[in-house]
């Protein structure tokens, strides 16, 4: 337990530190209260049009859209969304100032900015460095619940049509027979 | 649990089994429903006695498990809640120590059972006489257990014949003595195993068929493995993992004679003016205290709870802490080391199909005197990331955590990655310990564990040189790409052992060979906790054997009288 602080499972841990663990941690409520009826989305979004107009543009450089679709396919912004008014409402406070403070920086960046995403994509992605260089933790919040709904279970909202799961070739079958690879393909055919 | 409230059928928290009344004492309480409680509370009540199993948790069914990673994968439903349960910790006593989650221990009926990955090695000879024949390290604690391989071996039959376990006898040449073949054969090899094999034959290692607590097989009414892929941090679905939840405690309950409670979390065994236990104080669901009544106490809540307990249970008689003369009580602990490595492969691995290991390799459990180190190790391949998890934490420490690279770094490796794992000795250390937090208190109001820990500099060196082999083991398996995460303790902390160790010696020792307390002759603890020495990682095997052995004997004590009235 020496002070060199990253090791796998703390590094795979970072879902059980910090702001990850909240959302996780949180996330964890969501399945009970939706059972139990009290935790279904709220009618309308949390954010306003604007606050999720630069949201979806911020998660979708964390995983962009290319020839396989990214986090704007898998709708990781409703997922978000809808964590921040059930599960992870907590958070919510640290998204708006996270989203006001994005929009200040752009416009800094550009005059005719009035959001981050009227920045172009240089632009964008050079203010991700900045905030990524500064530890913003509203930076690390929107990274991992990108990922996280990305690659959630589509029931969450985000991951629509399982487009994460497709992309890194991950099969919801659960229930599995040899061969499971490409390497035991002779050794199953063998036993 | 998407099953839902409309449909559970019944309330995880409400007892089961007979009712026995607090007031008149059932033969024995039991702490703890995990692996070792399990085990002990079908055994005592099969052998007519009555048992009230006492558990924190909840008691989940498998129909309440899923594969539901966003809701389960850190599971702080079913594990401590460092929210309500902190701990603090400090590298040496003259720091103060600082909350940091540290340990985590499954917190249901079953325990860690439930959410683990099934690895089921049994310890081999060296591992209770490793001081005698290895001699003594300095700055460690290193003692023979008062128990050899060979007293252990008939009740490593039991386990795996009894709660179930799949492997093949004599595949390994460094496989100790057993007096019977596994009851079902191993579960079919995955592509990690395959690799495992190809790298081990280049450096003229074994690679085997990993012993493992999943049924190959339909056994004993439960049905065989489904290949989910879902082992490792998630309850199983189906019951082919062989957890005490499944394999233990509807033979317990089936007796008529063991009640089990869950959502019951006690703060202190209580002793007469003789100095016998006479039943056990805890906090029900809705942390009303209860007072249970018993003739003798089995304490089998884990390597950090079990020290706990006792600490919490100081009285005028045992002013620091139950049957703690000999000062050992929560001293030391011991997690087993690690060293993963990753690695990259040219084709489809599809590492999160199936079960998590299926070979593994002792060839390096004990090393050779020259290298100067104290200890050993073993290793499988595996794949346990689900991909969230993978995507925040398995591509490797330099890689990139957005953008478009991560993105093709996320779609190019998930299938075709593995990770090469070291499970290796810790020693342990006098000063490494579970102790009261003199400030820091629970959600119920008790002090929380503080732990004491500074690895050994042997446990830096094994590690050092179990990374290498990591590596060597990959590139002979043809990884395209190899990466390790930085050195380090591995967190959390799951494997909790040697805080109670056994001993003949009652000032070196806090139970003797039997499990039974030195100082309070109705008092019984078995757990990760009784270890004198930790092994090579894969506890679990070694401590249902040992609640066997303890639990016949108490039974056979209980019998004799030698537990108290009637």
């Amino acid at each position: 337990m020496s002070d060199i602080p990253v090791t796998r499972r703390n590094f795979v841990g970072a879902m059980a530190t910090g702001l990850a663990a909240t959302w996780i941690a949180g996330a964890w409520r969501a399945p009970m209260a939706l059972a139990a009826g009290t935790g279904t989305p709220a009618a309308g979004p949390t954010l306003t049009p604007a606050q999720l107009r630069d949201l979806d543009a911020v998660s979708a450089l964390i995983i962009p859209t290319d020839d396989a679709p990214g986090a704007r396919e898998a709708h990781v912004v409703d997922f978000i969304d809808r964590g921040l008014g059930t599960f992870a409402a907590d958070q919510r406070p640290l998204f708006e100032q996270g989203l006001a403070d994005l929009a200040v920086r752009a416009a800094r960046r550009h005059a005719d900015a009035k959001a981050f995403a009227d920045l172009d994509a240089d632009n964008q992605i050079a203010l991700l460095h900045e905030l990524e260089a500064e530890h913003s933790e509203f930076f690390e919040a929107v990274r991992v619940s990108t990922i996280t709904g990305f690659l959630a279970d589509p029931k969450y909202g985000g991951n629509t049509d399982k487009v994460g799961w497709k992309l890194i070739g991950f099969e919801d079958r659960f229930a599995w027979q040899p061969p499971f690879g490409w390497y035991d393909r002779d050794a199953s055919r063998s036993e | 649990m998407h099953h839902g409230a409309s449909s559970r059928r019944f309330d995880p928290g409400a007892p089961t089994g007979p009712a026995f009344r607090p007031r008149d004492p059932v033969d024995f309480v039991v702490i703890g429903a995990g692996a070792a409680g399990g085990v002990v509370a079908r055994e005592l009540s099969r052998a007519g006695h009555t048992v009230v199993l006492l558990e924190q948790g909840p008691y989940l069914r498998a129909s309440d498990f899923n594969h539901d990673e966003f809701a389960s994968y850190q599971l702080e439903e079913i594990t401590n809640n460092h929210r309500s349960q902190p701990n603090t910790f400090r590298t040496s006593e003259q720091e103060e120590a600082k909350a940091r989650a540290v340990i985590q221990y499954a917190r249901l009926v079953g325990g860690g059972s439930v959410h683990f990955t099934a690895n089921y090695w049994r310890f081999h000879e060296i591992d209770f006489v490793e001081r005698s024949r290895r001699g003594s390290v300095d700055g460690a604690a290193m003692a023979d257990w008062p128990i050899t391989y060979a007293d252990l071996e008939p009740y490593y039959s039991r386990v795996e014949w009894e709660v179930g376990v799949s492997g093949l006898a004599g595949a390994s040449p460094f496989e100790p003595p057993r007096s019977r073949p596994y009851p079902m054969p191993p579960l079919p090899i995955k592509s990690s195993g395959v690799l495992m094999e190809r790298a081990a034959s280049k450096l003229g290692w074994h690679a085997v068929p990993a012993p493992m607590a999943i049924l190959s097989q339909p056994y004993r009414g439960r049905p065989a493995c489904i290949q989910c892929g879902f082992c490792e941090h998630f309850g199983c679905e189906v019951g082919a993992k062989s957890s005490s939840l499944a394999a233990m405690i509807p033979d317990a309950e089936a007796t008529g004679r063991c009640q089990i409670r869950p959502m019951s979390y006690v703060r202190k065994i209580e002793l007469d003016r003789r100095g016998r236990a006479i039943g056990v104080k805890y906090f029900d669901a809705r942390k009303r205290e209860i007072f249970q009544r018993a003739k003798a106490v089995f304490v089998c809540a884990n390597g950090a709870e079990t020290p706990r307990l006792l600490l919490l249970s100081a009285s005028n008689q045992f002013p620091n802490g139950l049957a703690n003369s000999s000062g050992l009580v929560g001293r030391h602990l011991m997690f087993n080391c690690y060293e993963f490595t990753g690695g990259v492969f040219e084709h489809e691995i599809n590492g999160y199909r199936g079960m998590v290991v299926t070979r593994i390799i002792h060839d390096t459990y004990e090393l050779d005197p020259k290298l100067g180190l104290a200890g050993g190790g073993g290793f499988d391949f595996r794949f346990d990331l689900p991909p969230i998890a993978f995507a925040l934490g398995g591509l490797g420490a330099d890689a990139p955590t957005w953008s478009g690279k991560f993105k093709q770094m996320l779609r190019e490796s998930y299938t075709h990655t593995l990770f090469s794992l070291a499970h290796i000795s810790q020693l342990p250390v006098a000063t490494n310990s579970i102790s009261l937090d003199p400030t820091v208190r629970d959600a119920w109001g008790l002090p929380v564990m503080r732990l004491t820990f500074k690895e050994h500099p042997n446990d830096e060196r094994l590690i050092e040189w179990f990374s290498q082999k990591n590596v060597e083991l990959l590139n002979a398996a043809g990884a395209t790409r190899t990466w390790h995460f930085p050195p380090g303790r591995v967190y959390p902390e799951v494997h909790l052992l040697g805080t109670c160790r056994m001993g003949n010696d009652k000032q070196a020792s806090v139970v003797d060979r039997w499990h039974r307390t030195h100082d309070v002759p109705n008092l019984f603890l078995v757990d990760g906790s009784s270890f004198v020495t930790g092994g090579r990682g894969q506890p679990t095997m070694t401590i249902q054997a040992l609640a066997f052995r303890a639990a016949e004997h108490a039974a056979q004590m209980a019998r004799r009288g030698e537990l108290g009235a009637g």
